[in-house]
């Protein structure tokens, strides 16, 4: 009986020990800009292997999707950190938030354009005339493509726009003949499909022609960066540790593990490609560092946004990349 | 009856847009989560033509769909009336189709017809079709005992005069239903359109939530409100001048 209450005694004690460690984390919401695939394979690999953790912190990390706005949740308190694209960080600015952009995730844009290889490929601007150009109507790549043909002198009855959605029947069925996809995701699977099927494909990346939009950063509100200096930094450190260990090849059976813990639906050949995919445009060459911030390619999107009308004013965004 | 509705209409909308530009300034909430009132009034001046467009292209649709799934409620409603194995049968069929949400049958939709009218139309029909379906079952399955007697036992009566004895004894009923259904056919019109069609107001608020642009879903909101207001009193006047015309040729007083 003695020896019972020892070991019910030990047992509280340690339960007790253990609760203390906990309440000692700090605990954060990370919103992602979209749903747990291989883009976001530094954020799970971050929380996964436990590196939030080390650092002292709790981070619950949540899905996004369009409904699911990171900056919004900042401002209401139900986010500490998210990831945004550089569009919304420029939107809300122009809209008066107060956030402040901690890191840079893609050194290169997603956003690129798939055709088949036995069209012409796109080589110059020049070659996007007489072709069938899909475009999701207030997304980024209707930006971008608007500017594309700014820079190249296309008027509208040089091209014809479709609008397009997530289904890719009609590029399938021939009736768009360049979609746009995100090069690591949907390209991947496009890419795979038409491979499958004897065709050859083409992507063709708008940064080619000059034109760097800026793509999924870390943000936080100027609250959270004024009060919570510490907390900001260890977030940060955990959270590229995590994105430097995903993106190093020697690591890559374990990362595609840990994607696969979250994301059943593609294969595991598809998540290799697209993790490889990420590789390239999160971390371009061995020199990069995750998270640089390329702040030229910030003020061109700023300048392409106040071009084409998506905000009133300057906003000058340079002096909100804290990074 | 239409001007009643309108008004109901600008007092719901107004609560709902004062409660959120008191939760901005409570929370001290920038203009990109919740726009100002300014802001709003701005971007009313640079949709509204547009946006105005695209309701009454949304409300096109509707009105056919809610025309069609009325014709299917009551072709299946009459159908299934009787308690007959048939009758059962159509309603537990009727019933099962419902069963699956349309917002995930609505990408099959738009795969097999594309993205143009006819999805947009079937998807509107279907939401709107089963509530109907269930009032008009049960006002077709209900006997009007006290009138349908006579017809039976002088043996006139038809199927044809059982389902106008049942209709005209319950047209308050109906056009209640029928009424309301409008707000049905165009949230299923607005749900299609949302989901994958490149028209109509449904469309504009998808690109508006690319955008984040709350100011401008704001705008289709209040848009959606008044002319689904509109239409729906002049459903119930329609109504209501139909019951008249029913009850003074029963011999009854007009009301």
């Amino acid at each position: 009986m003695k020896k019972q209450r020892i070991h019910i005694l030990v047992l509280f004690l340690f339960t007790a020990l253990f609760s203390v460690a906990s309440a000692d984390e700090i605990e954060l919401n990370y919103r992602l800009k979209w749903l747990f695939n291989t883009s976001v394979a530094g954020d799970i690999y971050a929380d996964a292997k436990g590196y939030f953790k080390e650092a002292g912190l709790k981070v619950h990390v949540k899905e996004g999707s369009p409904e699911k706005n990171a900056i919004n949740e900042l401002e209401l308190g139900h986010a500490d950190f998210g990831v945004a694209s550089a569009d919304q960080v420029i939107r809300a600015l122009d809209k008066g938030a107060k956030i402040m952009v901690l890191a840079q995730l893609f050194q290169v844009n997603p956003m690129q354009w798939i055709s088949r290889a036995d069209q012409p490929q796109i080589k110059t601007l020049d070659d996007l005339k007489g072709r069938n150009i899909g475009i999701t109507f207030g997304g980024n790549d209707e930006t971008v493509m608007n500017t594309l043909f700014a820079k190249a002198g296309i008027t509208s009855k040089d091209v014809k726009i479709t609008g397009v959605r997530f289904d890719f029947t009609p590029f399938f069925k021939r009736e768009v003949d360049v979609w746009p996809v995100y090069f690591n995701s949907q390209g991947v699977i496009l890419k795979d499909k038409l491979e499958k099927e004897g065709e050859k494909v083409y992507f063709f990346n708008p940064a080619d022609f000059g034109v760097n939009f800026v793509a999924n950063s870390v943000v936080t509100s100027e609250k959270v960066w004024k009060n919570r200096p510490e907390v900001v930094k260890k977030f940060m450190g955990a959270l590229l540790k995590g994105w430097e260990a995903a993106m190093d090849p020697a690591n890559e059976a374990d990362v595609l593990m840990e994607v696969k813990k979250q994301d059943k639906e593609s294969n595991d050949e598809l998540r290799r490609l697209q993790l490889i995919a990420t590789r390239e445009l999160i971390k371009p060459s061995a020199a990069v560092k995750i998270g640089t911030m390329d702040v030229e390619a910030w003020k061109q999107t700023e300048a392409i946004m106040l071009n084409e009308k998506q905000i009133k004013k300057p906003v000058r965004v340079e002096t909100v990349l804290k990074h | 009856m239409l001007f009643r509705r309108i008004y109901q209409f600008l007092i719901v909308y107004s609560i709902g847009l004062i409660s959120l530009l008191l939760i901005k300034a409570g929370l001290s909430l920038s203009d990109y989560v919740i726009p100002g009132f300014g802001l709003i009034l701005e971007t009313l001046g640079q949709v509204f033509d547009t946006y105005f467009l695209d309701v009454m292209n949304t409300m096109s649709v509707t009105v056919l769909g809610q025309c069609v799934s009325i014709a299917m409620a009551f072709g299946v409603g009459i159908a299934g009336r009787r308690s007959s194995w048939m009758g059962s049968f159509i309603k537990v069929t009727a019933y099962n189709i419902q069963a699956y949400p349309i917002v995930a049958l609505a990408p099959i939709i738009f795969i097999l017809l594309g993205d143009g009218f006819i999805s947009r139309l079937l998807i509107a029909s279907m939401i709107c079709y089963f509530p109907l379906l269930l009032s008009v079952l049960g006002i077709m399955a209900t006997p009007v005992e006290d009138i349908e007697h006579f017809y039976i036992i002088t043996g006139r009566m038809r199927w044809q005069l059982e389902v106008k004895i049942r209709a005209f004894e319950n047209l308050s009923k109906l056009t209640t239903v029928i009424s309301g259904s409008a707000t049905l056919a165009m949230a299923g019109t607005i749900v299609a359109e949302f989901i994958a069609a490149n028209a109509g107001i449904g469309y504009s608020i998808r690109v508006a939530l690319y955008q984040s642009d709350l100011a401008k879903i704001l705008i289709a909101l209040f848009l959606i409100g008044i002319i689904i207001s509109i239409y729906q009193g002049c459903l119930e006047t329609l109504g209501e001048q139909i019951k008249n015309r029913w009850s003074v040729s029963k011999g009854g007083n007009p009301r």
